[in-house]
């Protein structure tokens, strides 16, 4: 019986994957690190300058003042971009936050 | 953010090639103008543009794309061509021999600049245009179908 399966490798034990400890994020300017709270208004603040920016720009456009086209539909382009990304991360944290509240205890 | 690299470079490329249609409009605008007697015609302009260097040698991409605006630097220089002499007696600006001096402007060759500059404008915009695909596909990453 035995001598049939030998050439059948024995199945290696499943070892623990080793995963590098996660470094704590640096701080952003040598202070204590930020709050999460922090980094999302963070975000949002930027994100709204970008919004802003290329409204003034839509704003130049519309005055005749404008130096070239492309950069206007590049800086929006940039601004959609910034939007979406905050939109993920605004699902994302949404998400995880129902499927905390469906928890059974 | 990283992406803006992609586009600021395809941007200073866009701004060569407007540059490259706007000089071409102009020649051709002056195409049919004439010198005054004596006076020197319009000289045609064409744009240079030199890719970016460091003292004489190549920019490493790093560094270009660090930069953030790694485009070439564009200059609009005049071409040495001579006018377009057509003799046109009792033209208010003619010389005394009857001849009237026109720019010396190439009608065909502006016209093929124009096309080139349009086609190397699209190819700019396709190159920014994938590089906002590849970002936005990056913001599928996890979404339930």
């Amino acid at each position: 019986m035995s001598a049939g399966t030998d050439f059948i490798a024995p199945v290696a034990p499943i070892r623990e994957p080793q995963l590098a400890p996660l470094a704590a994020p640096a701080a952003l300017d040598g202070a204590a690190p930020a709050s999460f709270g922090d980094l999302v208004s963070e975000g949002l603040r930027q994100v709204g300058n970008q919004l802003q920016t290329s409204q003034a720009d839509l704003q130049r456009l519309a005055t005749g003042d404008v130096e070239n086209l492309h950069q206007i539909m590049i800086r929006m382009e940039e601004a959609r971009l910034s939007f979406q990304l905050m939109l993920q991360v605004r699902n994302r944290l949404l998400e995880s936050y129902q499927e905390v509240m469906r928890m059974q205890v | 953010m990283d992406y803006q690299n992609a586009f600021a470079i395809s941007a200073a490329g866009m701004s060569v090639e407007r540059l490259r249609v706007e000089v071409s409009a102009l020649n051709l605008a002056n195409a049919n103008t004439v010198a005054e007697a004596g006076g020197a015609a319009f000289q045609p302009m064409r744009v240079v543009a030199r890719a970016a260097t460091a003292n004489g040698a190549p920019v490493p991409f790093a560094a270009l794309v660090g930069r953030g605006l790694a485009g070439p630097a564009a200059t609009v220089e005049t071409a040495q061509t001579a006018a377009r002499r057509v003799l046109e007696p009792g033209h208010p600006l003619a010389d005394a021999q009857g001849y009237v001096s026109y720019a010396g402007v190439d009608t065909t060759t502006e016209m093929l600049t124009i096309m080139r500059a349009t086609r190397a404008y699209e190819a700019n915009v396709a190159a920014m245009n994938a590089a906002r695909t590849m970002a936005m596909k990056a913001l599928d990453i996890g979404s339930t179908p």
